[in-house]
């Protein structure tokens, strides 16, 4: 490490990492364009001015991401004259920008519009005709693009050089003809294309599916973890007054997905939005599966227990570790789904594997099951619980409803199930409707949080587990 | 006065790009002086040194501490090069081409030593694409001193080892920076890379690179061939040797000439160019390439070399002088200098890619009528916004330089340009610079 002096504070760098690097670390706001923690710098946008004294040298002004840190810099990010070359660099980078912020989707959480307000000039001196390119070039199934936001600083050029490894998309023109394209005009392709819309620092590159669907200062935003694959890329779940998933987004985490998401997982949340919940509890009566209070369906299935003894249970890959540990301890048997790999196995993020918490519920005694497997299994039981998010799906509601009526099936899932073996089904909450821990492949933690409340009757898996537990267990032995 | 020239001196010859013409007039001596004479690269690097020779492409950097700052190979023995910046390209600047037209061997005998300073094995020209003719005979020289044993495996039958390799650019102005010009022989695009780091530790292909001016090394051999001392006899103590002027504009003999640094613009002027042409009066004059800006008239008597310039608040850059008569529009002579920076930017840089535009567009309103008097405050903000050391290279300086002059120096005309709503030398203008203008 080495030692500098940041703001009339000494503070540690690391000297591997440019001085903008430092800054942020240390929580003095350096504003940036064309650099990005998880890219090569390029220093062309020249927005990161600081004040940088050397040894004998007199100050100067440059930019923080091209300058390496050297022991005993001091480093003004305050100093008047940087705040005038920042001004200065703003009037350039508006005099051809749209200034369509009330139609674009990036305002509220466009850097261009916040640098503008913190550093810029309230009025523009230019009179010329901006620059007139195409607004809405599609650039394939994911992103589209508008040349005239764009301020060119490539992180989208660079992102696709230097993660998937793959050049896709690239400055042509000279000059201020410049503008971003693909090559030869093909649309972009993989799996990874919706993290340069989170990296465009305007609002060039946009997702089709989030294009004019919200503003973005009407999403609540939560810290979760991505469940699409083992790896478990932990995201920010962003939800629209409180009801819709409108948007999942890579949360930087340096030990399991850096800055990036891989695009099947950015566009997972179709599952988490569909309506008709199992809102409490639904019992088997004459008249098919009837609503009911779920703590007498609770009741109902510790009687079950009680009768039957402990179940097999049938988990989904999704159960969290602590829902995991209490579903374990009732069970008589302990397994889950493990569905069959997935073709987008890649060597940057996606393992391939679908199940985000294989590794936690095999640690917990759970033994992975292909869903015909599973399905067998069943067919030969008197007693079983399927228990978690996708579980009905997992298995495939047809499958299941060729299940003899005598098996007594209790459901806790998301959705009704509704086949003739189901006895008792009970409503869980979803990935962003609760708490818990998964293990990913490498078994490192990855924390769930409430991004929006479950549907009403609808309580946390653990609670429920937790009941049960109390109500199955003899009342001598609670006694 | 008869000034003593050298560079030029093989030029007027018949037939001077041959490798027989160029061998009968001392051509090759200085190489195989340091090959057989027993040199150490050491050795000739401190003889360049002490003949106070500058790079000649506009900087005017120590060729000899240039040279000096390349990695040794007994540290570092990554593989290492030189680039032969001859991509000629800031406007009023035809130096190199009269060079590489009629001495290409020159500049063959100057990489070679060049490569032996530095111990470079290969080497690469870069000549701009417009420059087919000085391409094709560089080329043809180096093929020629291949055949003569001077350019590939043990040259002169010694163990010093060197290839020279052609590259034409695509007539970009920026791929004559050198950083630019790299990244352009790589393959990619002529983006200017920001510096630190320095060619000398991270060049092309990320190996230890020096890139010198074609007439820099030009001068090479003659330094070596006749010494230091002699050498430091001409141009001035801080500014030594001759240099190439280009001359154009409305003068009677425009051309290339090769002078000593420190005469007066005045005596450029009029003793080599034969003063303004038509009788007319000097209005205004470039000193250095259009980059450096308009001086007024009053500027002539300027002593021609990096400082003298540098107190009149210009530069030397490439020696390129233009020279304007009085019915010329200075606003206009901007109006074309900045739109070739506009449309020259590589546009990596706010600054640079969007104040060119800026300006070009202001010069074009103003000398059309539709310019204000706050264009005038306008123009140097801007300019101050874009230079000094701003951008990752000079390119936006070039821009904000030209511009601060006419500010500075033509204040009167810019105002008289918004009053007239327009130019008031239109009707001076010759017809058909009317319709250009108007185009």
């Amino acid at each position: 490490m080495t030692k500098i002096i940041l703001d009339g504070r000494e503070v540690e760098a690391d000297p591997k990492k440019p001085l903008i690097a430092a800054c942020h670390q240390h929580a003095a706001h350096v504003p940036m364009y064309c650099y990005h923690p998880g890219l090569s710098p390029v220093g062309s946008c020249r927005i990161c001015q600081v004040e940088v004294k050397q040894g004998e040298m007199p100050a100067r002004v440059t930019v923080a991401c091209r300058t390496p840190v050297a022991e005993g810099m001091i480093v003004n990010t305050e100093a008047p004259k940087a705040h005038e070359a920042r001004r200065q660099c703003l009037e350039f980078l508006l005099k051809n920008h749209p200034l369509d912020c009330p139609i674009c989707d990036k305002a509220g959480e466009c850097d261009l519009q916040d640098y503008s307000f913190a550093e810029g000039q309230g009025q523009g001196r230019s009179v010329e005709p901006r620059r007139k390119l195409e607004k809405r070039k599609s650039l394939g199934d994911v992103i589209v693009l508008d040349q005239e936001r764009c301020i060119l600083y490539s992180r989208c050029v660079r992102f696709f050089e230097e993660i998937p490894k793959k050049a896709q998309l690239t400055v042509a023109g000279l000059g201020s003809r410049s503008y971003i394209t693909t090559f030869a005009d093909r649309p972009l392709e993989g799996n990874y294309q919706g993290n340069v819309a989170d990296i465009c620092p305007v609002g060039a590159l946009t997702l089709k599916e989030f294009r004019f669907q919200a503003r973005v200062w009407n999403l609540t935003k939560a810290p979760s973890t991505c469940g699409e694959c083992s790896r478990g890329c932990s995201i920010t779940v962003e939800v629209l007054r409180r009801q819709e998933v409108k948007r999942l987004r890579p949360r930087p985490n340096p030990q399991v997905n850096r800055y990036w998401m891989c695009d099947h997982g950015r566009f997972s949340f179709d599952g988490l939005n569909t309506p008709g919940r199992l809102a409490g509890a639904l019992v088997r009566g004459t008249r098919g599966l009837e609503p009911l209070e779920p703590h007498t369906a609770l009741d109902a299935l510790a009687n079950l227990m009680r009768v039957h003894g402990a179940p097999l249970v049938v988990a989904s890959p999704w159960l969290t570790q602590e829902e995991g540990k209490l579903l374990a301890a009732l069970a008589g048997e302990a397994t889950f789904v493990s569905p069959p790999p997935s073709a987008l196995k890649d060597d940057l993020l996606h393992t391939g594997d679908p199940c985000p918490n294989r590794r936690g519920l095999s640690e917990l005694g759970f033994a992975p099951l292909a869903a015909a497997e599973a399905l067998t299994k069943l067919a030969g039981q008197g007693f079983a619980l399927l228990v978690g998010e996708r579980i009905g799906a997992l298995l495939g509601r047809e499958a299941l409803a060729t299940l003899p009526a005598g098996l007594r099936l209790v459901v806790l899932d998301t959705h009704p199930l509704d086949v003739p073996a189901s006895e008792l089904e009970l409503g869980v909450p979803n990935a962003v409707e609760r708490t818990g821990t998964w293990l990913n492949v490498d078994g490192i933690e990855g924390r769930l949080s409430i991004a929006r409340s479950a549907p009403p009757g609808v309580a946390p898996l653990t609670r429920t587990l937790e009941e049960l537990a109390r109500r199955a267990t003899p009342a001598e032995a609670a006694r | 006065m008869t000034r003593e020239t050298y560079l030029l001196s093989r030029t007027a010859l018949p037939n001077s790009h041959t490798l027989d013409v160029y061998r009968a007039h001392g051509g090759y001596r200085a190489l195989e002086k340091i090959l057989k004479g027993g040199y150490t690269p050491a050795q000739v690097i401190q003889l360049v040194k002490d003949s106070g020779l500058r790079g000649r492409g506009g900087a005017g950097f120590s060729t000899g501490l240039k040279w000096s700052f390349m990695p040794d190979p007994a540290k570092d023995p990554r593989p290492r090069y030189l680039a032969v910046n001859a991509d000629e390209s800031e406007p009023g600047t035809c130096k190199d081409r009269v060079l590489m037209e009629k001495d290409p061997h020159g500049l063959v005998e100057g990489v070679l030593i060049a490569c032996f300073a530095m111990r470079v094995q290969a080497a690469y020209i870069y000549v701009r694409g417009e420059y087919r003719l000085p391409h094709d005979r560089v080329a043809a020289a180096v093929a020629e001193a291949r055949k003569a044993g001077l350019v590939g495996k043990n040259i002169l039958g010694t163990d010093f080892s060197c290839e020279i390799f052609m590259h034409k650019g695509a007539g970009a102005y920026i791929c004559g920076e050198e950083t630019g010009l790299m990244e352009s022989l790589e393959g990619k695009r002529g983006h200017p890379r920001p510096k630190p780091p320095f060619p000398a530790g991270f060049g092309l292909w990320g190996q230890p690179t020096t890139v010198n001016n074609v007439e820099t090394l030009q001068n090479v051999p003659f330094v070596i061939d006749r010494g230091p001392d002699w050498f430091k006899t001409m141009g001035t103590p801080k500014s030594p040797g001759n240099v190439l002027v280009g001359i154009s504009g409305h003068v009677e003999r425009p051309g290339v000439y090769e002078v000593p640094l420190g005469l007066s613009a005045r005596t450029l002027l009029e003793e080599y160019a034969g003063g303004i042409w038509k009788g007319r009066k000097l209005k205004a004059w470039i000193p250095g390439g259009s980059s450096t800006g308009l001086l007024p008239a009053s500027a002539i008597d300027v002593k021609m070399d990096h400082d003298g310039l540098r107190e009149a608040g210009s530069m030397l850059g490439t020696v390129s002088m233009i020279f304007l008569d009085e019915t010329a529009c200075t606003v206009r002579a901007m109006k074309v200098i900045s739109r070739f920076y506009d449309h020259e930017s590589c546009g990596q840089c706010s600054q640079c890619r969007e104040g060119t535009q800026w300006l070009a567009q202001i010069f074009a309103r103003l000398e059309h009528g539709q310019g204000r008097m706050e264009d005038i405050e306008l123009l140097s903000s801007l300019a101050n916004g874009m230079a000094p050391a701003k951008t990752i290279c000079a390119l936006a300086d070039a821009a904000a330089i030209p511009t601060h002059a006419i500010v500075k120096n033509f204040r009167a005309e810019l105002e008289a340009h918004v009053t007239h709503k327009g130019c008031p030398l239109a009707d001076a203008h010759a017809p058909h610079e009317l319709e250009e203008a108007h185009a």
